[in-house]
C-alpha cells in the first residue's frame, strides 16, 4: 500500500561518477516530512561545518513534496536544498512547473549531489537506469536552449530537466536553477553550486507510480476544494488597480485579509495583479528602498498595470496539480524584442525592474525578465545590484570610468538592460555586480554598504516592513533571510490557522495601522506560526498561493493523513514544521552563522524613517522583534540559537 | 504487486515491445519475465498476450487478450477539467498533451488525446485525475 513518498534518495558523488540507493525509514519521514525537510535532514547530518559552499562537499539536493502526485491539489512545487554561498548557511529554493512528480516518477523523494565533476556534465535518470554524461555541447547554453537540446537527446516523452544557465556556470551567486523553459529556484545562489559542481543539467523521465494511502479520500478533498477554487469572485478592471491601492494607503485602519479575494486576482492577472496596488499602498519598496509611492505615482506606475501583462498573455499555464493558473505565456512587444515569447514576468520581477530602479518602460521588463530566465539569474536580486549600483552612481562612488561609460541614472532603460547583460556576461561593472548588492559594497567599500539593501547578504524582494512589519521580521529571523514567501502580518491573516489550530490567536477583524508597529508577544507568536505552517508545506511541496486560500478550505492535515496512512492532529503538523525550522535554524549554528547577522540594512528598517509618502516617519523595532520571535520558537532570546531543550524536545539531539 | 508471467508465455515478445517501461526481457520463443521493480501494474501485457494464462494480474489473476482497437480511450471532460497537468504527468506514454486555450476569451490549455495510436488504455489519467473529468470509454465495435 502506498504512502504518498517513494522511501528512498539517489545519493550521486558527480566527482567519482557513483550512485547509491539509500531507503529511508518511515520514521524520518514522520518527523521531517519530504521536500526540504528530508532535505534538512540529510544535509544537516552530512555537510561537514567547513565545507565551501563551492567545494566538492557541498551537498545539493533535488526534493519533491510528499503530496505531490498523490492526488492533492498545488502540491508541484520541488525544492533545491544546499548550503548557501551568499549566507554561508543554509539554503534552500522552490519552484513549480512540472519537475517536482518528476523526481518522484523516477523513485526518489530527493536526488542528492556531491563532489565536483573535472567536466560539464549532465545526470540522466530514467526507470531504474541512472548515468552521468557528456554536458560539453550544453556549456553556455542558456537554460531554454538547454533544456529543448536535451529533450530532444534523451528522445522520450514526458522527460523534465531543471538546468542552470551561464550565470550558475559562472558562479554568480544569485544564480538559480531553471524547469520547464524559464521558471527558477532563484533564491540563496544554488545555482552557482549546481556551477562549481560543473552539473549542467538533472534530466528526468522515470514513470514510476506514486501512491496514496486512500486516493478516494484524496479525490474527495480535491473536488471540494477545486469548487472553492473555481468560484469567481467579481473584480474591478485593471486601470482601477492604482486608486484602489491609493485608498488603502490612505485609510487610517485596516481589515483581516481572505486570501479568497487574492485566488480570483491571481486566477484572472495572476502575481502581477498585485503590482500596482502594492506600489501605491506602500508595499512595494521605490528607488532603492529610499523613495515612496510619490516618487512613482499613479501615472508613471500604470507601466506596471496587470492588464499591460494580461493583453500580452497568449496562453494561461498551471503547474502540475494547480486548479488556479497564475502562470502565462506573454509576447515580446516592442523595442527589446530578441525572443518569441517569455514567461508572464512575476510580481517580484516587474517590481525590482520598475520602480525599484525607476524604470518605467514595461516593454524592457518582458525583456529583462526572459533574459534572466534564459540566464539562470534571479530577478530580484540582480534588481537589488542594479539598484546598488545607481544610488552608488548617484553619489559618485561608481563613475563612468567604472561603469564602462554606462549612464547609471535612476530609470535609464538602456543602461538598465546593458548593465543586466554585463551581470550575465560577468563583463566589466557586471562582474563586480554578479554576486548580489552586499558582495559588490564589501568590493567597492567607501561605506557604499548602506545603499546593498539586504539580509545576511540576500537581497530584499518587493514587500516593504514599513508597510507591513512582518516582512522586516520574516527577513531577519529565517534561517534564509531576505525572503518574501515565509511569512508577514498579512500571510497569517490569509493562513487562518486559528481556524484549525485553536491555541493561535485570532487577529481583530479591524484595526488601527499604527497597532502593526507595536512588537508584542502575541505577533511573535503570530510569525512563529507562519515559518512552523511554511516549513510544513514546503515540506509537502504546497504551493503558497494554495496556503493563501487559507488552513479552513485548504485541507493540507487532512490531505496528509490520506496519503500517508498517519492521524495526526493539526498541532502534530504544525511541530513538524518547527522541526525543520529549528533543524534549518541548528544547520546555521553549525556553520558558524551568527542569526544576528541577518538584520536587514537600516533604510529597510526606516533608519530614519522616510519623510514623504504611505511609509512617512514608520519604522521597525526589529531587535525586539527578532527577540520575541526567538523565545516564541524556544530558541535563545539573545543569541538566536536553539536551546539545547527545545532540540531535545524536538528529538533534535541526536 | 507487480504483474508475473507464467510458464504459458510463448515468447512472442509482443508484451516486451508494448511495456512503457521496459520492464519485460526475454528471448523470443523462450518464457519471459517482469522485472517487478520497474512494473508499474498498467497492464499492457495482459491485454496484448495473445496466451491465455501467460499473464498474472497483480491479484493473481490471468489476464484477458483485448484488441488493441477495442482497449478503452481518456474522455476529456473539459468542463470539469481544472487544467492542471495531472493527467498528463501521469501518462506512462505521454499520449496527452495540453492544448492552445478553448477560445471565446479562455486561453486555459486543456489535455487532449494527442497520440491515440499510442495509448495504452492504462486509465492511470483517469485514476489520478482528482475530479474525474476523464472517463475511459471503450471504442464501440
Amino acid at each position: 500500500m502506498g504512502k504518498g513518498y517513494m522511501g528512498k534518495i539517489l545519493f550521486v558523488d558527480i566527482g567519482k561518477g557513483t550512485f547509491k540507493e539509500e531507503t529511508i525509514p518511515d520514521e524520518v519521514y514522520e518527523k521531517y516530512l519530504s521536500g526540504q525537510g528530508l532535505g534538512a535532514y540529510i544535509l544537516y547530518n552530512r555537510i561537514p561545518k567547513d565545507a565551501d559552499p563551492l567545494g566538492p562537499d557541498n551537498i545539493l539536493g533535488f526534493v519533491s513534496g510528499l503530496l505531490t502526485g498523490t492526488g492533492s491539489l498545488f502540491t508541484g512545487r520541488w525544492m533545491v536544498v544546499g548550503k548557501s554561498p551568499i549566507t554561508g548557511g543554509w539554503g534552500d529554493s522552490n519552484c513549480g512547473g512540472t519537475l517536482s512528480p518528476a523526481i518522484k516518477r523516477c523513485g526518489y523523494d530527493g536526488i542528492f549531489i556531491t563532489g565536483i565533476s573535472e567536466k560539464p556534465v549532465y545526470l540522466f535518470i530514467d526507470n531504474g537506469k541512472t548515468e552521468i554524461r557528456d554536458a560539453a555541447h550544453l556549456w553556455g547554453k542558456d537554460t531554454v536552449e538547454t533544456e529543448e537540446i536535451l529533450i530532444k537527446e534523451v528522445g522520450k516523452k514526458n522527460t523534465r530537466v531543471a538546468c542552470i544557465g551561464p550565470a550558475g556556470e559562472r558562479l554568480s551567486l544569485i544564480a538559480g536553477i531553471a524547469n520547464d523553459k524559464g521558471r527558477i529556484a532563484a533564491r540563496s545562489g544554488l545555482g552557482a553550486v549546481m556551477g562549481s559542481k560543473k552539473l549542467k543539467a538533472i534530466v528526468l523521465s522515470g514513470t514510476k507510480r506514486i501512491t496514496p494511502r486512500n486516493r478516494d479520500e484524496m479525490k474527495r478533498l480535491s473536488s471540494k476544494l477545486n469548487k472553492i477554487v473555481q468560484l469567481k469572485l467579481p473584480l474591478p478592471p485593471g486601470p482601477i488597480a492604482a486608486y484602489v491601492g491609493t485608498l488603502i494607503g490612505k485609510m487610517p485602519t485596516q481589515m483581516v485579509q481572505d486570501g479568497i479575494l487574492y485566488k480570483s486576482m491571481l486566477q484572472k492577472w495572476g502575481t502581477v495583479s498585485m503590482n500596482q496596488i502594492s506600489i501605491e499602498m506602500g508595499d512595494s519598496p521605490i528607488k532603492n528602498w529610499k523613495g515612496s509611492n510619490e516618487d512613482f505615482g499613479p501615472k508613471i506606475s500604470k507601466s506596471t498595470n496587470p492588464d499591460v501583462f494580461k493583453e500580452r498573455e497568449m496562453v494561461k499555464y498551471h503547474c502540475y496539480s494547480c486548479p488556479l493558473g497564475c502562470g502565462g505565456i506573454c509576447t515580446m512587444p516592442g523595442k527589446y524584442n530578441g525572443y518569441e515569447e517569455t514567461h508572464k514576468p512575476e510580481y517580484e520581477t516587474v517590481l525590482v525592474f520598475g520602480g525599484l530602479v525607476m524604470n518605467k518602460e514595461a516593454d524592457s521588463i518582458f525583456y529583462l525578465n526572459e533574459l534572466m530566465n534564459r540566464a539562470g539569474m534571479d530577478t530580484i536580486s540582480a534588481g537589488g545590484s542594479i539598484a546598488f549600483a545607481i544610488e552608488c552612481f548617484e553619489n559618485g562612488i561608481l563613475t563612468k570610468k567604472d561603469t564602462d561609460g554606462l549612464d547609471l541614472s535612476w530609470g535609464n532603460t538602456d543602461a538598465i538592460v546593458t548593465l543586466a547583460k554585463k551581470m550575465i556576461e560577468r563583463e566589466g561593472i557586471g562582474d563586480l555586480l554578479a554576486d548580489g548588492p552586499k558582495i559588490a559594497a564589501e568590493k567597492i567599500g567607501k561605506d557604499s554598504i548602506k545603499y546593498a539593501i539586504q539580509a545576511g547578504g540576500q537581497a530584499l524582494p518587493m514587500h516593504d516592513g514599513r508597510n507591513d512589519p512582518g516582512f522586516a521580521l520574516h527577513y531577519s529571523v529565517e534561517p534564509t533571510p531576505g525572503r518574501h514567501t515565509i511569512g508577514a502580518q498579512l500571510y497569517y491573516e490569509m493562513y487562518q490557522l486559528w481556524k484549525k489550530i485553536k491555541s493561535l490567536p485570532r487577529p481583530k477583524f479591524i484595526y488601527h495601522k499604527d497597532t502593526k508597529y507595536v512588537a508584542d508577544e502575541e505577533k511573535a507568536i503570530m510569525a512563529a506560526a507562519c515559518s512552523k505552517y511554511n516549513q510544513l508545506f514546503n515540506g509537502a511541496g504546497l504551493c503558497l498561493f494554495g496556503a493563501f486560500i487559507g488552513a479552513s478550505r485548504l485541507p493540507i492535515f487532512e490531505w496528509l493523513n490520506a496519503a500517508t496512512g498517519w492521524e495526526k492532529s493539526p498541532e502534530e503538523y504544525m511541530e513538524i514544521g518547527e522541526r525543520i525550522q529549528t533543524l534549518r535554524q541548528a544547520f546555521n549554528i553549525k556553520h558558524g552563522v551568527d542569526p544576528k547577522s541577518f538584520k536587514p540594512s537600516e533604510r529597510v528598517l526606516g533608519r530614519p524613517p522616510l519623510d514623504r509618502g504611505v511609509n512617512k516617519g514608520r519604522s521597525v523595532d526589529i531587535e525586539k522583534m527578532m527577540a520575541d520571535y526567538w523565545q516564541a520558537f524556544g530558541w535563545d532570546s539573545e543569541t538566536g540559537k536553539p536551546t539545547k531543550d527545545t532540540m531535545e524536545r524536538l528529538g533534535l539531539n541526536q | 504487486m507487480p504483474y508475473t508471467i507464467t510458464n504459458a508465455c510463448s515468447g512472442c515478445t509482443a508484451c516486451v515491445r508494448k511495456c512503457p517501461v521496459g520492464a519485460i526481457t526475454g528471448e523470443r520463443k523462450k518464457v519471459h519475465k517482469i522485472d517487478p521493480d520497474l512494473c508499474i501494474e498498467c497492464g499492457v501485457c495482459g491485454r496484448i498476450c495473445p496466451v491465455s494464462g501467460a499473464i498474472l494480474d497483480q491479484l493473481g489473476k490471468p489476464c484477458t487478450f483485448v484488441k488493441p482497437a477495442l482497449w478503452s480511450k481518456p474522455v476529456i471532460n473539459i468542463n470539469d477539467c481544472m487544467s492542471c497537468n495531472i493527467c498528463i504527468d501521469a501518462c506512462p506514454v505521454g499520449c496527452i498533451s495540453l492544448s492552445k486555450g478553448a477560445g471565446a476569451g479562455d486561453n486555459h490549455g486543456y489535455p487532449y488525446l494527442s497520440d491515440e495510436k499510442a495509448c495504452i488504455g492504462c486509465s492511470f489519467c483517469a485514476i489520478e485525475c482528482p475530479v474525474d473529468a476523464i472517463t475511459m470509454t471503450a471504442p464501440k465495435g
